[in-house]
């Protein structure tokens, strides 16, 4: 009932703005604050000085952050009616599921303006913040000038590359790498061939000595030499590198998604939520963004105002070598696909 | 074991069960509590998990492999980290029972200080100290006892190690206090009558602090199986137990219902060791 | 059963825990099938002395002998030494029969004759029947029974026990004494029993030795004991007493620091001072008479126990036979004592 009654407020809101046309008394007051729930670390640093700082200035609003970015409390909060989160990030699959379990407020294309944003990207309603990839993270004291693995097929290849390696305990990513270890080109990965992505699994099972669960892992297990090679997110490792670790990126083959936000159902400052994506969207602030973290904004012009030493950290520059992941296939079977990847774990090698 | 078991006569039944009357009303406010966060919230899990009037949920948990097997795991844990426990435990416990108050003090600093961190904190530390290349792998090969490193971490002993970590004060506690609860003249009457230290702790010391043995055990035990941050972060991904399947279905498959199955079997499991337990202490109090 | 009953020997026991010296150069010797009861307040240092004894402590110096055999450093599981505990310390987690077959058990004995001496001691102590009982369902007197039979069981060397009855009231305690007197006598087993209660130490004893502050103040019969006491303390802690102080002024006769004369028949050397001591039921008739005011009078059934103000400033107390009536408080009285009933210390 009252999810209904808000609703309603919000359209009539929403025809008010156009009746008044630009008429910034029709403007929502300014509440004291609204609250961004992303996935936290340096990321939640990275967005205050780029996106909440100069939000804060422009509007007088104070910018809260929690985290981290969780599906479930979404859920939860949108059910019970009772909305924490003005914004909040998402994962790519669990945007589309958020969509159709209609979940999430529509982006509002008159504050936030996608214009200079890939065409794949502008979906009605899940604003695309960022692009990041799950690459090969490797020491370069041990793989030394160039010989390390350079795509999957090398990664499998224990006798060329040897030493222990890490990767997501998670079948996304995995399952597509595994297909093209085995050869499968990657516009030809969806539907994925599960059955032969965990018998090419199989082979790597045993030299992965940890199957890595949060976002931070990779990077620490190749800076404490727990292991020598390890899948993950670019930006985590790019945060190492920058700070002198014996670390690098091979971006060949990565698998790319993007980084989104939504605007939960029944958030309290609708309007302002609108108006942060707005601030997310600035290419200028998309730059600083970038800079620090390694994940470039989708839009394409803020690269214009990224130094000349970021710009091979950023996965953008090798989208051609990479492929999407289809975040639809993952919608659909990621339950299927992590109810086998549960099994094949537990299986004795 | 005290004079407060519950077979003395009739006469005492009969108070007891006027004590009992007239003692519920002063523990309204904390039923009541009780009630609105716990048993409430339980109820309301309990029927997520039969939504669909049918107990398919209950039919995948139980009768799937993957999930048994999972269950097992658990258990298996559970019970290998409890012994490890004990082992440990009873004579720290002892000696902080028995030994002068400056070093029980001392004792209990080290016991209890790992209660007041963080298990995020400790499991972390964990990390640091047992990798490959780890402050003790480090310090092994330093001093030559082995020449490569232990897989001590990401791996079912990491998980044992901090699982053990964070357990033993819970088991430590009821040792102390059973042993401190011992009369000590029983310790002489057993040396005067002739045992040797050996036979004093198995005759005296190990048949009167079963209960807090029980107790402890019991913690030990039911806490494990719930365990979840730590044999992620320490068990390189290789360690699954039931609480991270549960995680996953709240937080990544949204199958709710089936998380709400699973932690009901979860909780059947952990309210009927507890009441074996139960049983098994009053049948040792009996006896 | 045969008695391995033996002679114990302590000599110059010291023992100090920090400042507290609790043991200040005790020596005793106790004979084979003797019973010798230690009486002394508490703090007297009694406990720490069976505690010495039976291998709990160890002294700062002496020895303990048994038989003439050093035994001061040997553990308490090698002494072969029976004790009973204060409040019996029997294994509540233990059946009786299995609390008793215990030191048995520990020695390793055959089943067949742990069950027939587990018999004979439950016999000894009249609990046949109650082998399957748990301490808890037993009554306190029982309780120390059990404690009993668990101590002799493995026929031991000595008997120790330490305040055995004080948690027991006085009826049951009564029986208790005469029974353990009894079952001593029987087995002669040598015996300490260490009490703070005089009345106690009277009945059971063969010798007693009156501990104060650690050390012993006197070691005699019991009759000794109460009729000659060696000093003030001794005089006073056994029995009623009325203890003065004087000078023997003349062979026969003491002059008390009041003035008083008094005749006796100690004959003590003229000019050195002594102490004097008259047990209240020994006044009635003789030639040391005392006339005064009744301060306080209590029946006690048997007997009649007064408080009384002498004219010549003496505070006494008296104990006669019942004539009559209860005397008024404030009433005059006259009594004596004859100078064989005075004892001179």
């Amino acid at each position: 009932m009252r999810n209904m009654r808000r609703r309603e407020a919000m359209m009539i809101g929403g025809a008010a703005v156009l009746a008044g046309r630009g008429a910034l008394a029709q403007e929502p007051p300014k509440p004291a604050q609204i609250v961004v729930n992303h996935s936290g670390g340096s990321m939640g640093a990275a967005m205050r000085k780029a996106f909440f700082n100069g939000f804060e200035k422009k509007y007088g609003i104070r910018v809260v952050e929690t985290s981290p970015a969780d599906f479930g409390k979404l859920r939860a909060m949108v059910e019970s009616g009772n909305v924490e989160w003005d914004i909040t990030e998402i994962g790519g699959q669990d945007a589309i599921r958020a969509t159709k379990m209609n979940l999430v407020e529509k982006i509002d294309d008159k504050i936030v303006d996608r214009s200079k944003y890939p065409e794949k990207v502008r979906t009605p309603y899940v604003f695309a913040s960022s692009v990041y990839t799950t690459i090969i993270g490797y020491r370069t004291d041990v793989f030394k000038n160039g010989s390390q693995p350079k795509s999957w097929a090398d990664w499998w290849d224990v006798k060329k590359f040897p030493g222990a390696r890490s990767m997501r305990d998670h079948p996304v990513d995995n399952l597509e790498f595994a297909l093209i270890a085995d050869g499968v080109p990657m516009d030809k990965l969806y539907p994925l061939d599960m059955d032969r992505a965990f018998k090419k699994l199989d082979q790597i099972k045993p030299h992965v000595s940890v199957w890595w669960a949060t976002g931070q892992q990779p990077a620490q297990l190749l800076l404490d030499k727990e292991v020598v090679l390890a899948t993950g997110w670019n930006g985590r490792f790019y945060d190492l590198i920058k700070k002198g670790a014996p670390i690098e990126i091979e971006w060949t083959q990565g698998a790319l998604k993007q980084g989104s936000f939504v605007i939960p159902r029944g958030a309290k400052n609708p309007y302002w939520g609108q108006k942060m994506l707005a601030e997310m969207s600035i290419p200028q602030q998309q730059a600083v963004y970038a800079t620090e973290l390694g994940y470039p904004g989708l839009n394409l012009e803020a690269l214009n105002y990224v130094d000349a030493k970021v710009k091979p950290y950023l996965p953008t520059q090798y989208i051609d070598k990479q492929f999407w992941i289809d975040d639809a296939w993952w919608a659909d079977n990621g339950n299927k696909a992590l109810e086998a990847w549960n099994a094949w774990k537990l299986k004795k090698a | 074991m005290s004079s407060s078991t519950p077979f003395s006569s009739p006469v005492f039944g009969g108070a007891r069960c006027f004590v009992k009357v007239r003692g519920f009303l002063p523990a309204l406010p904390a039923l009541i509590l009780l009630f609105c966060f716990f048993l409430f919230p339980v109820v309301r899990m309990l029927g997520f998990s039969v939504e669909a009037g049918t107990l398919d949920w209950y039919a995948k948990a139980l009768g799937e492999g993957l999930y048994l097997e999972v269950f097992w795991n658990t258990f298996e844990i559970a019970m290998i980290v409890t012994a490890v426990c004990l082992l440990l435990g009873y004579p720290v416990g002892f000696l902080i029972a028995t030994t002068t108050p400056g070093w029980a003090t001392l004792g209990f600093i080290f016991v209890l200080l790992p209660l007041w961190t963080s298990v995020l904190v400790r499991t972390y530390a964990w990390m640091v100290l047992l990798g490959r290349n780890g402050v003790f792998n480090r310090w092994l090969i330093d001093i030559g006892l082995v020449s490569d490193p232990l897989p001590l971490l990401n791996n079912f002993s990491g998980v044992l190690i901090g699982m053990v970590h964070v357990l033993l004060p819970y088991m430590v506690l009821p040792i102390y206090g059973a042993v401190r609860r011992l009369d000590p003249a029983l310790v002489s009457a057993a040396q005067g009558l002739g045992a040797s230290s050996w036979r004093v702790f198995w005759r005296v010391y190990l048949p009167l602090t079963a209960p807090g043995i029980f107790a402890g055990a019991t913690i030990v035990f039911v806490l494990s199986l719930g365990f979840f941050i730590t044999p992620a972060l320490l068990g390189g991904g290789k360690v699954m137990m039931l609480a991270v399947l549960i995680e996953q279905q709240i937080h990544q498959t949204l199958n709710w219902p089936f998380a709400a199955a699973l932690s009901a079997v979860l909780l059947a499991l952990t309210v009927g060791v507890y009441s074996l337990a139960q049983l098994f202490t009053r049948q040792e109090a009996r006896s | 059963m045969a008695s391995r009953s033996a002679d114990l020997e302590v000599e110059g026991l010291v023992k100090r825990f920090g400042e507290v010296v609790a043991l200040d150069g005790v020596s005793l010797d106790i004979a084979s099938g003797e019973l010798l009861t230690i009486l002394g307040p508490s703090g007297s240092g009694k406990t720490t002395l069976l505690k010495v004894v039976a291998g709990f402590e160890t002294p700062d110096a002496g020895a303990v002998k048994v038989d003439g055999i050093d035994i001061t450093t040997m553990p308490p599981a090698k002494r072969d030494i029976g004790m009973v505990f204060q409040n019996y310390a029997l294994f509540p987690h233990l059946t009786v029969a299995r609390n008793v077959a215990f030191p048995l058990e520990m020695r390793n004995a055959p089943r067949a004759e742990i069950d027939k001496r587990v018999g004979e001691a439950l016999n000894l102590v009249e609990l046949k029947g109650f082998e399957n009982r748990l301490p808890r369902q037993l009554s306190g007197g029982q309780q120390q029974r059990v404690a009993l039979a668990r101590a002799i069981v493995f026929n031991p060397r000595l008997l120790l026990l330490d305040e055995p009855f004080g948690a027991l009231d006085r009826k049951l305690r009564e029986t208790m004494q005469l029974e353990v007197r009894r079952l001593q006598r029987r087995l002669g087993l040598t015996t300490v029993f260490i009490t703070h209660d005089q009345e106690e130490a009277l009945v059971l004893s063969d010798r007693i030795a009156v501990m104060n502050r650690g050390a012993i103040q006197q070691v005699a019969s019991t009759t000794e004991i109460y009729e000659r006491p060696a000093n003030d303390f001794v005089a006073d802690f056994v029995g009623e007493s009325n203890i003065f102080h004087g000078t023997v002024t003349e062979t026969g006769s003491v002059t008390l620091e009041s003035g008083r004369r008094l005749l006796i028949t100690h004959s003590a050397p003229v000019g050195s001072r002594v102490g004097v001591l008259m047990r209240p039921e020994r006044f009635g008739r003789g030639p040391n008479t005392f006339n005064g005011e009744i301060r306080e009078a209590v029946y006690l059934g048997s007997s009649l126990k007064l408080r009384l103000a002498c004219d010549d400033g003496l505070e006494l107390i008296v104990r006669l036979p019942v004539t009559g009536p209860l005397p008024a408080s404030g009433s005059r009285i006259s009594t004596g004592i004859e100078p064989e009933s005075i004892h001179v210390f």
